[in-house]
């Protein structure tokens, strides 16, 4: 009997669910049906706590009367975290095997796909800079969440620099001191503006927008987890035809190609790193 | 017999249990397990390296999307939360913390409550948190066997009595206890 309420509650929590999404799609124009179930359910329900509401369904008339609940909303059920130089062994693999070879083009362009609060970006200035390749490239940093860009286009880390950030840097590969990088004031660091300059942030939602540039190099990091199989597969398109031939693409440490349609267009590079080249056709 | 899928969470404490449950079944063991361990993230070993030397199933590191395989043990990668994404398939994610942790045993056994239901065998062993208690009480209200180990038994009873406290035991065991009562399920469903 109890078990049979349960289930019941359960299937009354996914309609609410659904329901929220069409009332996104509907004021926003945004489709996150293509979103994780697990992840995205659970930062809805974090949203009812946070709004102080009874149950999901209580968030929709919010979201239809109010123009700032509607923008404040999609930014926390799109918000992802990012830390400079994450996953050590993956930029220390792209300074020795990948960089070598992008220095072959007059120019370079760079995607960084869900670029959070910029700290993917950073690193690869600093990456660039060290290896001098950094003045005839341009890095197109992207995010589908409006709040997290503003943050990036500060060139501010939303956390001060500390050990752990020092020592992600070395393992990288970093030749000089990560603090020589940033200037410091008010308890704050700022990316060097000369390095801030060869990044652009703008707007761009892989689920619903179509290519955003021509790169030799898109590394897009802990965003393809938040989506279903389908909607990763539909970014993995994107990125493909978003890449020169023998271009470069960088998954997140847990992200996995085998399952997908793409691994026999793109051949993995370094593995444990997660660095796959786009094949020739 | 239908199937039961086995899930077990621990803190500290937890590895010696595991490895006394892990180390007992033999490698056509049909229950598809899955582990959420809390460790410290200095540690250099992979859980998952430390544990296949002890087990005679496959033992693997989850990826994202990962499908579960039959004959196969799966473990939480260090820094990620685990989700039952669907019958099919895991799922990661990088938010927050729950309860200090990060993978968080409460976020897999909710999920795994509600994609599997009754055949959930959810598991909570030694720990010195808080982690799992509420993700156990799910799992028993979708109709699922829920099972903590012993205070008595447990290195840190802190985690095994928070569970037991929210009423969210049906079965209160010792590690060997555990392990036999696993042994009978993979029986039953043999025959």
């Amino acid at each position: 009997m109890d078990e049979n309420k349960t289930t019941e509650a359960l299937r009354i929590e996914n309609l609410e669910i659904n329901l929220l999404m069409a009332a996104i799609k509907g004021t926003i124009g945004y489709d996150l049906s293509g979103y994780a179930k697990a992840s995205i359910k659970r930062r809805i329900e974090q949203l009812v706590i946070d709004e102080n509401v009874q149950c999901i369904a209580d968030l929709i008339p919010r979201l239809i009367h109010s123009p700032e609940c509607q923008s404040n909303f999609i930014n926390r059920l799109t918000v992802n975290v990012s830390e400079l130089f994450r996953h050590p062994l993956s930029f220390l693999s792209l300074r020795e095997s990948v960089l070598p070879y992008l220095a072959s083009f007059p120019r370079r362009d760079i995607w960084i796909a869900g670029c959070a609060t910029g700290e993917e970006a950073y690193s690869m200035a600093i990456l660039l800079e060290e290896v001098g390749l950094l003045n005839n490239t341009q890095i197109h940093a992207t995010d589908i969440n409006t709040e997290v860009l503003k943050q990036a286009k500060t060139g501010i880390l939303t956390k001060a620099l500390n050990k752990e950030d020092a020592a992600r840097y070395q393992e990288s590969g970093g030749t000089s001191s990560l603090s020589n990088y940033f200037s410091a004031a008010y308890g704050k660091n700022k990316l060097s503006q000369n390095l801030l300059d060869h990044i652009s942030f703008s707007h761009h939602n892989l689920l619903q927008d179509s290519a955003f540039c021509s790169a030799q190099l898109i590394m897009c990091r802990n965003v393809m987890i938040y989506f279903d199989i389908n909607t990763q597969n539909n970014a993995l398109t994107l990125f493909n035809n978003s890449l020169v031939q023998h271009g470069y693409l960088i998954i997140g440490e847990k992200e996995s190609l085998l399952s997908s349609p793409f691994n026999s267009l793109l051949q993995a590079i370094d593995e444990p790193a997660k660095i796959y080249q786009r094949k020739g056709i | 017999m239908p199937d039961f899928k086995v899930f077990i969470g621990g803190s500290a404490g937890s590895i010696a249990p595991i490895l006394t449950i892990l180390s007992s079944l033999p490698p056509d063991f049909n229950l598809i397990i899955t582990l959420v361990i809390h460790s410290g993230t200095n540690s250099t070993t992979p859980m998952s390296e430390v544990l296949a030397t002890k087990c005679a199933l496959t033992v693997s590191e989850i990826s994202d999307k990962d499908k579960l395989l039959p004959h196969t043990v799966y473990v939480a990668p260090s820094d990620y939360h685990v989700y039952v994404e669907n019958k099919k398939h895991f799922s990661l994610s990088v938010d927050k913390k729950v309860h200090f942790s990060r993978p968080a045993i409460d976020l897999l056994f909710t999920s795994a409550a509600e994609v599997f239901g009754k055949h959930c065998i959810a598991i909570l062993l030694s720990g010195a948190n808080q982690d799992g208690a509420e993700g156990l009480l799910n799992i028993k209200r979708h109709g699922g066997l829920t099972i903590v180990q012993s205070p008595e038994s447990s290195q840190m009873s802190i985690m095994p009595q928070s569970a037991i406290d929210n009423s969210a035991a049906i079965k209160v065991l010792s590690p060997l206890e555990i392990s036999q009562l696993l042994l009978e399920y993979n029986d039953l469903i043999n025959t």
